[in-house]
Parts: C-alpha cells; structure tokens; sequence
C-alpha cells in the first residue's frame, strides 16, 4: 500500500501559535516524504529543541527530540550506521547559527548524505523571543530594547563559501515549492543545506507573508557558483529554489577507503569479532 | 636475590627512545622475563626529557619501580632528570658528550656507588662506517651488556624489526649492536644478579598497552563505529581502531569535538550499531550535556574517560586518577548511570565489553575510567581472556517506548523499515515518548529510570578481595593502585590484603562493610589530592575511611612508594 499523508499525522495538539511557519514546513515535509514514497519507520528525524523541536510529536516517523543545536552531529551518527534510513535533521536558525554553528560548518565539508531543514525565523522564539545571528538589525528584541549590537551571518553566504554540494532556499508561505525543495534534498546523494524563511508572527511579525512575497524570486537550480553566491547577497530580492548543487562531489561514506565493498550498514554488523589477528599485528 | 630489576632509557622527545626501550622489552620478553613497560614523555614533540622503563622478573608483575638498576641516557635534559632515580650500586651509561656532573650529582653518584660510563657512541658510529642515528644502537649494545645477556636474542629482535623497514643498513646495525655491546668499560662492570628464571617461561606472551586493550574489547563486542576528539591520554584508541580498520572496517571519524563525538556515537547506538567515543577531563566536561541527555532519553552511550593529571589543561602527559567525581556526577538532573574503572590491559579489554552490555541493555550512559599510567603502560599478559557474550536486550518490536516495568527497563527496539515508529525524547515524557509536563507522569518516569540503578547493581560483582585473609593491613582502592599494590605483595613479608573496585558505580558495599568490621587497618590509596573514591564510600556507607595513602604529582603509584608506606 502506498503511503499517505494521513500516515503522517499524529493525533498529538498542536502547540504552534496561530501563523506560525512551521504548520507549512511540516505540510511539505510530509508530503515530500509522501511523494517519495517513504513509509514513517523509514525516516528518521533528529530535532533540536525550539519551535520546530516541538514539531517531535507532530509528524510520524522514528524521530528524536534532543539537545539544543546538536541536530546534526546526532542525525550524522544515525545516517552512517544505516544508510537504509532517510535521515533528516531538522533545526532553527538559533540552534544552528549559534551553538551548533560548528556542526553545520563541518557537515558541509564532510559532505554526509542526510537533509538538513533550518527553520529560519530570525529569533530565538521559544525562550520568547531574543537575538538571533539573523535577526535584523535595530529590531527592539527580548533584553535588548535598541537591537543586536552584532553582525548577522548570511546563511546563503555562508553555506556557499564552503564548497556545499546543495543549498537550497524554501519559504514556509509557498508550500508547494517548499516540498519540492525538500524532495531534491533527499534525493541528492550528499548534504543537503535547506534553509526555510519561517514565518513568525509572534516575535517577527515584520516578516509578514506580503512583505515576503513582494520580495521573493523563484529560480532554476544551478551549479553555478559565482551566479549563486551572487543571488543569495542580494539586498532586494530574495531567491528561493535550489540556490546551487554540486553532484559531482562524494558523499562522506563513499569516500570510506574502511568501508569500500562492504555491502552491510554498520548496524548489520554488530557481533562478537575475534581479535587475535589484531593482537598479533601490534606485537 | 631481588626478583626485579628495572632498566631505564632516557632521552629527549623525539630521540627514539620508545624504539629502544621496545627492543629490550621484547627481547626480555623473548628470554622468558615477564616485562613492564612505562613511560614518561613531555607534551612537546622534540625536546624536554622521556623515558622508558622496562621492569622485568621471573613473576608476573604489574607496576613500575621508583628505582631503576640500570640507566641509560642519550641527552643531558634526561641525565638531570634521572640521575636520582639510579638506586644504590646501580649502573649509568650515557653518551652525552663533555657532559660534567654538577658537586651534588657527583656526590650522588659517589654516596650510592654508582658505576657511570660514558660512550661516545658517536664516534663508535664512525668507526663502523654507519649513519650517525644508529649511535643509539651502540647505546643499546651495552645496556644488554650491562645486564650481561645474550646478544643474540636482542639481535634478532633488532634485525626483524629493521628487516620491515626500507632503507635500512641491517649489516650496520649489527655492527653497531656488537660494538656497543663489546665496550671493554661496560663488560668490566661488576655484573648484576638477574632473577632466575622459573618454569613459567614468558617468550610467547604478548605485550599490550591499557588502551590497545580497550581497542580490542570493543572490536571484540561489536563495536562499529568510533568517534573521537584527539586528548592525550585517550588519543591512541583513536590511533588502534584507525590503524586496524581496513581489517575490521570499523568506521572512523575525527568529529569536530567532543560534543560532536558523544551526539554521533547516540546517533549511531540509537539506530542498533555500537559505537563508542573516548577523551580525557576536558573533552569529557563538553560531554556531560550528551550524557544528561542519554539518560533522560534512555539511548545508550558508552564514554571512555582517560584521566590524567590536573584541572584545566592540567599536566597533559602525566598521570592520575582525579576524575571520579566527574565521572560519578556528570549530567544535569537525576538519571541512572554506570561507571567503572580499569586497572590494566586485561580488565580494559574486559570492561569496555561490560560497557557495551550494560549500556545496550540498561539503556544507560557508561563511563569507564581509565589512566595514562594503564593507558599508555605496555604490559605483558599470556593471553586475552574469553570474548564476552554480546548481550543487548533488545526486542523486536514493540507499541510504547518508554513503558513501565518493574526492573525500569523499557523493551527497546532498533529503528527499522516496517517496525512500529516512536519518538525518543529528551524533554520528560510519557510512556509513549510525548513530552510532558503532568506531574504524575514526571514522578513516575524518573522512577521508572531509577529502577534500573537497583536492577543494575543486583547484577554487578562485589569488589574484589587480594592477598592474606588475615591481613592486618587492607588497601581500599581502584584503577592502576592496584597493580603496586599486588607487586608489593609479593616483596613484603607482612601480611596484606587489598579490596579493589573495578565496578564503582553503582556501589556494592557488603565485601567493604565486613572489611572495616574486621580487626584490619583499612587504607584508602587513591591516585590523587582528595579521594573521590573515599568521599563515594562516605557517601554509600556513611563512614570515612581516615588512613589514606594519596599521590597526585601526576606519577603512578611505584611499587616502592607501597613498601615504603608498609616499613612506616
């Protein structure tokens, strides 16, 4: 029987505020999965904690609610011992930016083969809205009443200038090219970067849908690198659609020399080994 | 007759020293001796002073000497170093040119006896037409003359290991063995009495260090992938599984960091692999969040700690046994945890597969200690023990994930195609894995994990007891104390015992209980400033042990640091 969206539902409430962006992010992952015909017990969906970590119990699948920022390096663990499963990690631009900045960074150039959702809403909104790497300049946020002293970081920019195989840019407003988007992330064999403009209406309201979509042009995929990293700086228009994939380059595993020709997934594998061989060559 | 005898090189970081004392531990070995091997070494990779002290007997033994019979010497850092350390009537060679012994080292050398000879080992490098590297062949020549051996033995040693190598003048480095070993001034040196030989010869025993053991275990359970941060002194796991792994196919990964590799090795143990990460203090501290996490979310984790000694960055490269604390209390909130120490190869190569077992089937984080000094010390054993059992506890499906049980252990199931879907969570949650904030449930989920400490400690061993029944003197104590302990049994005539945790947490109290009933003194002897194992004692049977024998200068326990306490 082919999957359907209902297997994807859960019965838990739904806890978002009224026009949060993350009732579409799910939408479009479900039907993503669906579209690709993945059952639930076939995916795995590492959360961090937040507005979308609370997304946990709002989508079927093996999924795991863990620490803030670490999304990654927990889905990365996943991925490399069954590559049967479709892994995706799923995160905020706080987690992500902030505390977990060095996993993003060293993912990109491992280059594993899972899919990575940043929900993108410019603040910290769970702990009620504070600063965020994203967050815009001389915005009144919690504790800081006259804005963020600091820079931002351009997601695009900064994803680009690590020699990415994919990097795609989605908006919670338009779900239809958002589960496109994630669809060609879970296919292509590599890291997948999808970084999803989210609405938040509660903490950023500014950031509203027409202000958006005003703004918003869709584009082609490229493997332009130059054109790319043209398009995510910017200032008046905000591309969305696959911003820039690399298929040339290997993923993580398949560069293994250990795991050349190995048909099994680490987790086929877990039996009591004989080591004399192994005691012998230290001596 | 003494029935050790302790020979050590010294040199610079870099000089070769570990080559040269690996030779003579092997060809020791090759003669029958049961060997020790320890070293010390600068965190700096050229330069300071290192050495390497082989310990050999006709027993087993387990510990390195304070004192050594026999010093060799190639660099003037290590002849200051170590002079001290050559014990009465014992031997110095060094080939440190124009090298002039300060008045208190004359008088050192003068009041103890010491035989000193210089070599200019250069110069016999010359002479043999060789390369001026193979001077420390010349060196260990003599130093197997001064222990008045059999040439051969160490010769075949030398060319086999050299036969693997490319470039290499094996007829040169013969000739420069035999002239070291021909010096007229070593052969004239009054020669000690080696222990003798008895029937249990040791020439096929293995050599092993602390951490090839721990390699080895987890290979031997299953282990599949190992993600780490490089820290001395855990780094050389990293260098055994990595090295070996185009056999075993084992998955390697340097992560990003610590916390990277303890969030990978969750992800991997929660999808059905083992996995495992090793660091020492403070790649450990960026662990603790990962650890807190494993226990409230019940995904297994198995954490290798490699102490050493100090707080911050510490004395990287020296020794202790001041991390138990951390171990014990690490992680936020209230949630089960295991933790045990090794002592030696042996029980490192044990322990890491109690780890894996305990962890897959208790659904906890185990943190299993471990010391430079057991580490990085090369001991010598007949063979490895029986690989343990596999056993993991996991079911093949199930409806709730985090359902109540008696023994607090929830069935768990590996996240598969076509198996019921759930949610682990890290946030507090019910049965079925949803996060809550009820106040019952809270209550019943913490109990829920609890249970699973008592169901643990029903199956852990009480400590083990060593030595005279009726001893008047009882040593308390874990991880490498041990082993100077058991090696000064063996020298002392007094009658002594030692009550040894290798399972610490959580804490068996009935063997201790009775000891301190008993009319022996009891002696805590801890491998640091203030006894985390005494304040844990404290803690579980609510007395203090008040006779302590504490060393935290980051060198091990010697085994004439126990006989000296005992002659107090």
């Amino acid at each position: 029987m082919k999957t359907s969206l209902t297997d994807y539902n859960t019965d838990i409430k739904n806890t978002w505020c009224p026009g949060c962006g993350n009732f579409n992010i799910h939408l479009a992952l479900k039907q993503a999965l669906v579209d690709l015909d993945k059952h639930p017990s076939e995916v795995v969906i590492s959360f961090d904690i937040g507005c979308n970590g609370n997304g946990g119990d709002k989508i079927e699948g093996f999924r795991v609610k863990g620490l803030h920022g670490r999304a990654i390096p927990f889905a990365v663990g996943c991925h490399l011992a069954n590559r049967r499963m479709c892994v995706i990690a799923d995160i905020g631009d706080g987690g992500c930016l902030h505390e977990g900045i060095d996993h993003l960074i060293h993912a990109i150039r491992s280059n594993y083969d899972i899919t990575l959702l940043i929900h993108n809403n410019e603040n910290f909104a769970l702990t009620t809205g504070q600063i965020t790497s994203t967050t815009k300049k001389g915005k009144r946020m919690y504790a800081f009443p006259f804005g963020k002293t600091e820079g931002d970081i351009n997601i695009g920019e900064l994803v680009l200038s690590l020699n990415p195989s994919f990097y795609a840019k989605g908006f919670s407003g338009d779900p239809i090219q958002l589960t496109q988007i994630i669809k060609e992330g879970i296919k292509h064999k590599g890291f997948s970067v999808i970084e999803i403009i989210q609405l938040c209406p509660t903490y950023n309201p500014e950031n509203s849908l027409d202000f958006l979509k005003e703004r918003i042009a869709k584009v082609e995929k490229t493997d332009d690198l130059n054109l790319a990293k043209k398009r995510v700086i910017n200032k008046d228009k905000i591309y969305t659609g696959i911003i820039y994939r690399n298929s040339k380059l290997k993923d993580y595993y398949s560069n293994l020399v250990s795991r050349k020709d190995i048909k099994t997934e680490l987790v086929d594998e877990v039996k009591n080994y004989n080591v004399s061989n192994i005691l012998n060559d230290l001596q | 007759m003494k029935d050790r005898i302790s020979v050590k090189f010294g040199g610079q970081s870099g000089q070769g020293i570990n080559t040269l004392g690996g030779f003579v531990s092997k060809a020791l070995k090759n003669l029958g001796y049961h060997t020790f091997a320890y070293r010390e070494y600068p965190s700096i990779i050229k330069g300071g002073y290192s050495s390497y002290q082989i310990d050999f007997s006709s027993t087993d033994i387990l510990s390195p000497s304070k004192m050594c019979d026999i010093l060799i010497c190639i660099s003037d850092t290590a002849l200051e170093e170590y002079l001290t350390t050559v014990r009465r009537n014992g031997v110095l060679l060094h080939s440190v040119k124009d090298y002039e012994f300060d008045s208190k080292s004359q008088k050192y050398i003068k009041n103890k006896n010491i035989t000193t000879v210089y070599i200019d080992s250069l110069e016999i490098t010359e002479r043999q037409k060789a390369h001026s590297i193979m001077s420390n062949v010349v060196m260990l020549g003599s130093a197997w003359q001064a222990m008045n051996l059999d040439i051969k033995v160490l010769e075949s040693v030398v060319i086999n290991y050299f036969s693997n190598k490319k470039d290499v003048d094996i007829q040169a480095e013969k000739k420069c063995l035999e002239a070291g070993y021909s010096i007229k001034q070593v052969k004239d040196i009054k020669k000690i009495n080696l222990p003798i030989l008895k029937s249990q010869n040791w020439s096929k025993s293995k050599v092993i260090t602390g951490n090839e053991g721990i390699a080895l275990g987890a290979i031997a359970a299953g282990c599949r992938a190992y993600y780490a941060y490089p820290m001395t002194p855990a780094t050389s796991i990293l260098e055994v599984i990595g090295d070996t792994s185009l056999k075993t196919h084992i998955l390697v990964k340097q992560a990003e960091s610590e916390i990277t590799a303890a969030q990978m090795v969750m992800g991997s143990m929660y999808m059905g692999a083992r996995a495992f990460t090793a660091t020492s203090g403070g790649g450990f501290d960026l662990m603790t969040e990962s650890i807190s996490f494993s226990g409230v979310s019940e995904i297994p984790l198995v954490i290798v700690l490699g102490q050493r000694a100090g707080s911050g960055t510490g004395v990287p490269t020296w020794t202790g046994s001041s991390d138990l604390n951390v171990a014990l209390y690490s992680g936020h909130g209230e949630f089960p945890k295991c933790v045990m120490c090794a002592s030696d190869a042996l029980d490192s190569f044990e322990l890491i597969q109690d780890a894996f077992n305990i962890s897959d089937r208790f659904q906890i984080p185990v943190i299993l200690l471990t010391e430079k000094h057991i580490a990085e010390s090369i001991f010598n054993i007949s063979k490895l023990p029986g690989i343990k059992r596999i056993d993991r506890g996991l079911s093949q499906n199930g409806i709730s994930r985090y359902i109540y049980t008696n023994n607090g252990i929830s069935p768990r199931w590996i996240p598969q195609s076509g198996k019921n879907t759930y949610l682990t969570n890290s946030d507090e949650h019910d049965q079925k894995g949803i996060s809550t904030e009820e106040e019952n449930t809270i209550v019943n989920m913490s109990e829920k994990r609890i249970r699973k400490l008592v169901s643990l400690k029903k199956i852990l061993p009480e400590p083990k007891y060593y030595g005279n029944t009726n001893a008047k003197l009882i040593f308390v104590g874990m991880g490498s104390s041990k082993n100077a302990v058991l090696d000064a049994m063996k020298q002392s005539r007094k009658p002594i015992g030692y009550l040894h945790y290798k399972y610490i947490y959580p804490f068996k109290k009935e063997k201790l209980t009775q000891l301190v009933k008993g009319n022996a003194k009891i002696v805590l002897i801890e491998n640091n400033q203030s006894s985390g194992l005494g304040k844990l004692i404290k803690e579980e049977c609510n007395f203090y042990i008040s006779n302590t024998l504490n060393k935290f200068d980051g060198r091990p326990f010697f085994v004439d640091d126990i006989l000296e306490y005992l002659r107090k």
